[in-house]
């Protein structure tokens, strides 16, 4: 099943409007933008990334990994020179030499702070491929992350991004995706024969979906449930956290990001979930995965997976029985940098296309290296990056023509719609796939 | 005092204490910042293996990289690989190191050593002129880049200055040679040279931290 067309345009013509939903952030003086972003970078370097900043020896390889310089040769996407706020702001303030470099370095500014916005917002997916280059072992990525967030905190964010935050910290939905419009998607489901388990009070296994999902990738919505159902397992999707998305993350916003993983904390503790299965959403599972237990402060009462990790160990257990597609075609799987590159699954949603008996025909870069599709870190939101975006796109859609599959499959909504944009853009022609879609398709009797 | 009894000299000995005090503070005051400590369950436990693997692995160019990066690292191979055996295998410079050290060890010939401390220089330059030249590099590079090269580079010549006695008298182009050392070891601990502390535990973290995750890196 393909993506709903007429759903996709529609969105599309929300994030077009996304913008304009928002006003400014003013009212904010310079002084009180650079005092904000100081204390972003006060509290999140560690010792980790301070070894990082001290390490740089300026080689400039990571441009090389970078799919915006990559395709547009612009110097200024050097993944290195987008951590130079935070950089500066060491080298005078926290780092060892400070007694020296106050006296010869200059302080970072609000004019500064404005300027890089582009770089850590409009031409960095915090993709991670950067990390994976630097010879002296820098992860370039997470530090760019923070700075992402010293620029948002100092006011400084695209207006797609804050909208979408806004709503997630003020109502806990993205793009107007509330329970009600979850218990109506789920409804339907119903209606049309489709077992369904809300708001179970006990569940083994609590399963988070996106904004997205209730929005556009129904048929997403839909293969899960049907996936769930035929696991037998004891499973819900609770309609007090059901989403999977973390805007709070993907927009440098600490306080949101902190709320919404706490809300599923609390409700899978409340029912009693041994995992929680985060949905086709890259930054979903590494939020909660990875960062989730920090914000919790102690390790999480819960296993988290991602649903294409979850399902591929179903299958390697022998719960989940697939058959395989109907007509044999060939395949190449984008692994999103969050579950992959981030999250380290690699194997299972390989197992699962193996089970299904496609021909899997890899891209050149092996799975730690992958090219991102261009479109995390909300940069598929972003309406002024998108030509920017696009051009990213090309490496990605050289590597999988390459390959020569006639489909591709992913398993991350925002990937999915990056692919589905830059495919139209493009006037290419190849079906975009959700994996989970497939599976659900071609569950056995 | 003449200039070369201050090199000798209080020029070295301060030189040294700068050198080593200063790598030290800058070493135990970047371990020093709070630690972050992981709560996430870790998919592998063997992680540390995957740091040392790091160690070895970030020193080659990665397969997939290597079209794009090789000319960075075996450019940065041959400088410092010819800068090390200038130093240590030059006959007088083992003269220096067993007056410190009380030990030596066997030496190379002069015109070996010549031709490598040329190599060392010409890669050198050629670096700076990459540097100078290549977008990516001119836009990425600040003040602490050009003259950690300085200091690199002035030692080799003022040795080719010595060796050949050309610009002046030996003792003050040994004088001089002896203080190009010494800036590059006031320099070392303030600059970008102390990659060659620090890139052992860097490479180590990178390939642990993502190794708990499960990912090569």
């Amino acid at each position: 099943m393909s993506l709903n067309q007429e759903s996709f345009q529609e969105f599309r013509e929300v994030i077009r409007q996304l913008g304009e939903t928002v006003q400014p952030v003013e009212g904010l003086t310079d002084n009180e933008r650079v005092r904000r972003a100081k204390q972003v970078f006060l509290t999140r370097v560690h010792s980790a990334m301070a070894m990082d900043l001290e390490t740089c020896i300026h080689c400039g390889m990571c441009a090389e990994a970078c799919h915006f310089y990559a395709q547009t040769k612009n110097p200024k996407y050097t993944p290195i020179l987008k951590v130079e706020p935070l950089r500066q702001y060491y080298r005078r303030e926290l780092g060892p030499h400070r007694w020296l470099f106050k006296l010869v370095s200059r302080d970072i500014t609000a004019k500064m702070l404005e300027e890089w916005q582009e770089l850590v917002y409009d031409s960095c997916t915090e993709c991670g491929r950067c990390s994976m280059i630097c010879p002296m072992g820098i992860n370039v990525s997470a530090m760019i992350s923070v700075v992402r967030q010293a620029v948002a905190e100092a006011g400084y964010m695209p207006a797609e991004l804050r909208a979408v935050e806004k709503e997630q910290n003020e109502k806990g939905t993205t793009f107007g995706a509330g329970p009600n419009e979850l218990k109506a998607a789920l409804q339907k489901m119903r209606e049309d024969g489709v077992d369904v388990s809300i708001d179970k009070d006990k569940a083994d296994v609590m399963v988070l979906i996106s904004g997205f999902g209730i929005n556009i990738t129904q048929d997403a919505l839909l293969a899960t449930v049907k996936i769930m159902n035929h696991l037998g397992v004891n499973w819900t999707i609770r309609t007090d956290a059901y989403e999977c998305a973390h805007f709070g993350m993907l927009s440098g916003r600490e306080q949101t990001l902190r709320n919404s993983t706490q809300r599923v904390i609390n409700a899978a503790i409340s029912c009693g979930a041994k995992t929680v299965v985060t949905g086709e959403c890259g930054y979903g599972y590494t939020a909660l995965r990875w960062e989730g237990a920090r914000r919790y402060g102690k390790p999480l009462p819960f296993t988290v997976m991602s649903i294409s990790e979850f399902l591929g160990q179903q299958l390697q257990a022998g719960r989940l029985r697939v058959r395989k597609v109907p007509q044999q075609k060939s395949v190449t799987f984008h692994d999103p940098c969050k579950v992959g590159r981030i999250g380290g699954v690699f194997e299972e949603p390989r197992a699962l296309l193996n089970a299904l008996g496609v021909e899997l025909r890899e891209m050149a870069d092996p799975v730690q290296t992958n090219w991102c599709c261009g479109g995390g870190g909300g940069v598929f939101l972003n309406n002024r990056a998108a030509p920017l975006r696009q051009a990213a796109f090309e490496s990605k859609r050289s590597a999988v023509v390459e390959t020569g599959a006639e489909s591709v499959v992913v398993s991350c909504d925002s990937c999915r719609m990056t692919f589905e944009i830059g495919k139209a853009n493009a006037h290419w022609e190849i079906p975009i796939e959700s994996l989970v879609v497939l599976v659900g398709e071609n569950l056995a009797d | 005092m003449s200039l070369l009894d201050f090199a000798r000299g209080p020029g070295l000995h301060w030189a040294f204490i700068i050198f080593v005090f200063g790598i030290c503070w800058r070493f135990v005051g970047t371990l020093l910042i709070a630690r972050r400590i992981k709560l996430s369950t870790p998919r592998r436990t063997d992680n540390w293996l995957m740091g040392l693997k790091a160690i070895e692995t970030r020193s080659w160019p990665v397969e997939e990289f290597h079209r794009v990066i090789r000319f960075q690292h075996y450019s940065g191979y041959i400088w410092h690989i010819s800068f090390f055996i200038v130093l240590f295998f030059f006959q007088p410079h083992i003269l220096f190191f067993k007056s410190i050290l009380g030990i030596s060890w066997p030496g190379l010939p002069n015109d070996v050593i010549l031709v490598v401390g040329a190599i060392a220089v010409a890669t050198l330059v050629a670096l700076l002129g990459r540097r100078l030249s290549h977008p990516v590099l001119r836009k990425i590079s600040n003040v602490d880049d050009y003259i950690s090269w300085l200091v690199t580079t002035l030692p080799l010549i003022t040795g080719f200055m010595a060796f050949a006695h050309v610009g002046g008298r030996y003792e003050t182009l040994l004088a001089l040679h002896i203080l190009s050392v010494e800036l590059l070891m006031v320099w070392f601990p303030f600059g970008k040279l102390i990659h060659a502390v620090l890139v052992v535990p860097s490479r180590f973290q990178i390939g642990a931290s993502f190794g708990r995750r499960g990912v090569r890196a």
